[in-house]
């Protein structure tokens, strides 16, 4: 409940912003795609954030470890050339997928790091994959993958 | 002020590398539960040089503890103020900024 009116005052300050600084303004993607963030698979987040949306796997470079000894924060850096409007980060380590969502300024370099949580992979065969998607401002949507081993999960405690 | 955020600018050549950390227990949904605590991160960053926004994540509760982000960027001088600002979960918000070097 309390979320949710905080949700809504967000949306009401995005829709008070004057248009003239449209081109510039931030995008809070909690509040405009809310099933985005609550999807367990990444297909269905990705469904969720853009929609039916058949993407090419090139373009995108995600640097990893292959193997993480812990999962409380594990680097991870996107970047690519793609001419890009968002750029999202999922996993399927986690209880829920999305990861990150970047809205890219006009003129922006996607070269972004950030330090992530990751549940150990052992229950799940072994693996996790971290999967990113770009939206390209030529309104095509492009696709990269990693796949990666946690040794010791970083959500539990 | 309170510092809840440690950041470095600096420019090189044209670009300009922004080094953030921002300091949250980044609590997830299953971390509170079995802390009896409420869940509470960090759900968006948004940085700006003037009025222009060169950096906008929307974040989860899967960014680390005391997360650590980096990004780049061009159209800035040495001496603009970078500002950066953080809203987490619960509504709370904060905005720091640096001169870029």
């Amino acid at each position: 409940m309390e979320r949710r009116k905080f949700l809504g005052l967000g949306v009401m300050a995005l829709v008070a912003l004057p248009a003239t600084i449209s081109a510039i303004s931030s995008i809070d993607f909690r509040a405009t795609k809310p099933d985005a963030w609550t999807a367990h698979k990444v297909d269905e987040a990705i469904k969720a954030l853009f929609g039916d949306i058949t993407p090419v796997e090139q373009g995108i470079e995600l640097g990893l470890p292959s193997v993480a000894s812990s999962g409380a924060a594990v680097p991870l850096t996107i970047k690519s050339e793609i001419d890009a409007k968002t750029v999202a980060i999922f996993q399927d380590m986690n209880p829920e997928s999305a990861t990150a969502v970047f809205n890219v300024p006009e003129n922006g370099i996607v070269d972004y790091f950030m330090k992530i949580k990751l549940k150990a992979t052992d229950e799940n065969g072994g693996k996790g994959v971290v999967t990113a998607v770009i939206e390209g401002r030529d309104g095509k949507f492009y696709i990269g993958k990693k796949t990666l081993d946690v040794a010791k999960g970083g959500c539990e405690g | 002020m309170a510092k809840n955020m440690k950041i470095k600018a600096k420019l090189k050549g044209d670009i300009i590398n922004a080094k953030v950390v921002a300091k949250h227990d980044m609590l997830t949904y299953d971390q509170a539960k079995a802390k009896g605590k409420e869940a509470n991160f960090i759900t968006h960053i948004t940085a700006k040089v003037g009025d222009a926004v060169v950096y906008d994540v929307s974040t989860s509760q899967f960014w680390s503890k005391n997360p650590q982000f980096k990004f780049k960027f061009k159209g800035a001088a040495k001496g603009d103020e970078l500002a950066i600002t953080w809203t987490d979960l619960l509504g709370n918000t904060t905005t720091e900024s640096k001169k870029i070097k």
